[in-house]
């Protein structure tokens, strides 16, 4: 008997016939199905650019402000309350255990994106030693992934979470290349992986980096959106 | 960088060491290949590490994370504040003469430093009772905290002894609030804010000993172990102590007050059992124990206003809509998820709607004039003894309207009925000796 590792409510299991008869270890589950469906998948009615969920699959204002380079995203789930208490918890209280939620929907995610490198967006060294952990790479499992990104030393900022949109757009390019980018991404496909896509400004800021070390194809995906 | 005053009594987490001469112990202290938190005393998972190499610990995660970069630091207490004289008592109320004797009792307790429980009926003024007590250890210059696992109860207790006790400085401490934290002689906080405290009150009162989560958590209990100073203790108050409470009452391990008799002197009302056999299947095809219809059409004729408690949240609009169908309509439901729930009960005490539905939350904490109490299904396991003797005593409780009725409509006899019947029968027996009237 195990608890669910979000809501602390006991996990009711019911042993099949069938999970007997097989004969092989039975997965633990360590989340409850209420838990599980608490969050809002984005159906195939989405802005093509950003991935936001919408009524129609036109591009949304906001995507067609942008001028430049065009970034195609794909979210997992929608940017709701329920997903903002999920990343206050995670990454802002800094509860590790939780990615386990997110393992399984990103890896089926992950299964549907067509790339040759995945490249995780990095965090500075300040939240590496206080958080302890990069909330991204925790949702991958066995996924293998270049950090090929890494963040400016004199990159001091307010995190973009706490920024007006406006701010959040005039932020400068906070990434560099890490010394052996350009042999991992030289002529790949590359798929940067964030967690919530907002403005789509660090999105963009890692996707002209990327180009700059010579990727062929640059998209990206997010978890929220 | 921080006031001293911060420290006195505390632990607080920190990276580095503060200027001040504050003493540090590590957050998490290994034992073996384990780990213990040191803040709320839980062992960690295996799991429980970060992608860094470090140990966090999940349990008392809601008051900020600790990880084994944290060191715990303290200033022993030294109760560095103005002292009272006449511990600032300026509650101008009179305890009735029963009152009068329990509040002696606890008094003396409290001047011998011995663990305490004040086992008292709802609706006995178990708050005014500790007054002088209070008093007499504020005069002393101990640092006293009044706790409970409720927030609604320290909520609704703050403002109360603020009146009551206007010349001492108080601060009030709950999860989520945003207030600072204040250094005060009287400290009014969730059992969960116990945990940042270490050796620093000389007397902690526990508010509703056994309502959820503090009887089920080893957690908080160990925190009011652990903020109690060595030489401190304790005064427990509640109206249905748990068994292992009793148990230690019997064996003459804990000291007890009695208070068999509500303030203004009359009886408990005993809950009327009737059954409903197999109410559950004729709620299917929305239909409610006839006797249960009856009873409450003859409420709504006679404007009795009634709380009807019902097992579940899933149960709430089932049966709403079977009263509907019955034509009993004005009531609405109330349960703890409910956003409304504040408004909800506010109109019910501003006799704007006739009857709530509602789930265990309303157990205890509120108060309303006049009021007849229904259980439906009072045989299901979440109404545990202490829950109906508490939802009994919804019942009477005012001076004006002192009895009322309390009916239960079980399904079978089940022993947590029997024995809440019980209690309320022995404490009742009690009473009558002492002068109660029915």
């Amino acid at each position: 008997m195990s608890a669910c590792i979000w809501c602390g409510r006991q996990l009711q299991t019911t042993l099949t016939l069938a999970q007997i008869w097989r004969f092989t270890p039975i997965a633990q589950a360590t989340v409850c199905d209420a838990c599980q469906h608490r969050f809002a998948a984005i159906t195939s009615q989405h802005c093509p650019a950003c991935g936001r969920q919408q009524m129609d699959e036109t591009v949304c204002l906001d995507c067609q402000r942008w001028s430049g380079i065009r970034l195609t995203n794909h979210a997992v789930y929608v940017y709701d309350a329920a997903m903002k208490t999920y990343m206050q918890q995670y990454k802002f209280q800094g509860d590790y255990a939780l990615r386990v939620l997110m393992q399984a929907p990103l890896a089926a995610a992950l299964q549907r994106e067509a790339y040759d490198v995945l490249v995780p967006i990095p965090v500075d060294q300040t939240t590496w030693r206080t958080r302890g952990f990069n909330q991204v790479t925790g949702w991958l499992r066995n996924q293998p992934f270049q950090q090929a990104l890494l963040v400016r030393a004199t990159h001091k900022e307010r995190p973009q979470s706490a920024k007006a949109r406006a701010d959040r757009l005039r932020t400068p390019q906070p990434f560099i290349l890490a010394p052996n980018a350009n042999q991992l991404l030289r002529g790949q496909r590359v798929l940067l992986l964030d967690d919530v896509y907002t403005t789509g400004r660090t999105l963009r800021h890692a996707a002209d980096q990327i180009y700059l070390g010579g990727a062929k194809a640059v998209t990206s995906l997010t978890l929220a959106r | 960088m921080q006031n001293d005053e911060d420290f006195f009594g505390r632990q607080l987490p920190l990276r580095g060491a503060p200027t001040n001469g504050a003493v540090g112990q590590r957050a998490l202290r290994t034992v073996g290949d384990r780990r213990q938190c040191q803040r709320c005393g839980q062992w960690l998972a295996v799991t429980d590490r970060l992608a860094n190499g470090d140990w966090y610990c999940r349990q008392c995660l809601q008051l900020g994370r600790l990880t084994s970069q944290h060191e715990l630091y303290t200033i022993p207490e030294p109760n560095r504040f103005a002292r009272v004289k006449s511990g600032g008592l300026t509650w101008t109320g009179q305890l009735s003469a029963q009152q009068n004797v329990a509040a002696q009792a606890v008094l003396r307790h409290v001047k011998t430093r011995t663990d305490h429980l004040l086992w008292a009926v709802t609706g006995a003024g178990k708050t005014e009772i500790v007054y002088p007590a209070l008093a007499w250890a504020l005069a002393q210059g101990w640092r006293v905290a009044w706790t409970s696992p409720r927030v609604d109860v320290c909520l609704e207790l703050a403002p109360r002894l603020r009146q009551a006790f206007g010349g001492v400085a108080q601060a009030l401490l709950y999860g989520g609030q945003a207030d600072p934290y204040a250094y005060c002689p009287l400290t009014i906080c969730t059992t969960h804010q116990l945990l940042r405290f270490k050796a620093a009150f000389d007397l902690i009162v526990v508010d509703e000993v056994d309502a959820f989560p503090l009887a089920t958590s080893p957690m908080l209990q160990r925190a009011i172990a652990n903020a109690q100073k060595p030489k401190g203790c304790h005064l427990l108050l509640t109206a249905t102590p748990g068994n292992d409470l009793q148990q230690q009452v019997r064996r003459r391990q804990l000291a007890v007050t009695y208070v068999p008799l509500r303030y203004h002197g009359h009886l408990l009302p005993q809950i009327d059992l009737r059954l409903a056999w197999r109410w559950r299947e004729g709620l299917l095809r929305n239909r409610l124990p006839s006797t249960l219809i009856h009873q409450l059409r003859g409420y709504l004729t006679k404007h009795q206003r009634f709380l009807l408690f019902v097992p579940h949240v899933v149960d709430l609009p089932v049966i709403s809509q079977a009263l509907q169908l019955a034509g009993i309509q004005g009531g609405v439901t109330v349960h703890a998820a409910d956003p409304e729930r504040p408004a909800k009960v506010q109109a019910m005490r501003d006799e704007t709607i006739p009857f709530l539905i509602t789930t265990t939350i309303l157990e205890r904490g509120v108060t309303f004039p006049n009021i007849a109490v229904v259980i439906l299904g009072g045989d299901d396991p979440v109404f545990s003894t202490a829950a109906l003797v508490q939802i009994a005593g919804r019942v009477g409780r005012s001076a004006d309207f002192p009895s009322g009725q309390v009916t239960c409509y079980c399904h079978s006899h089940t022993k947590r009925v029997r024995l809440a019947r019980g209690m309320i029968a022995h404490l009742n027996l009690q009473g009558r000796r002492q002068g109660g009237r029915p």
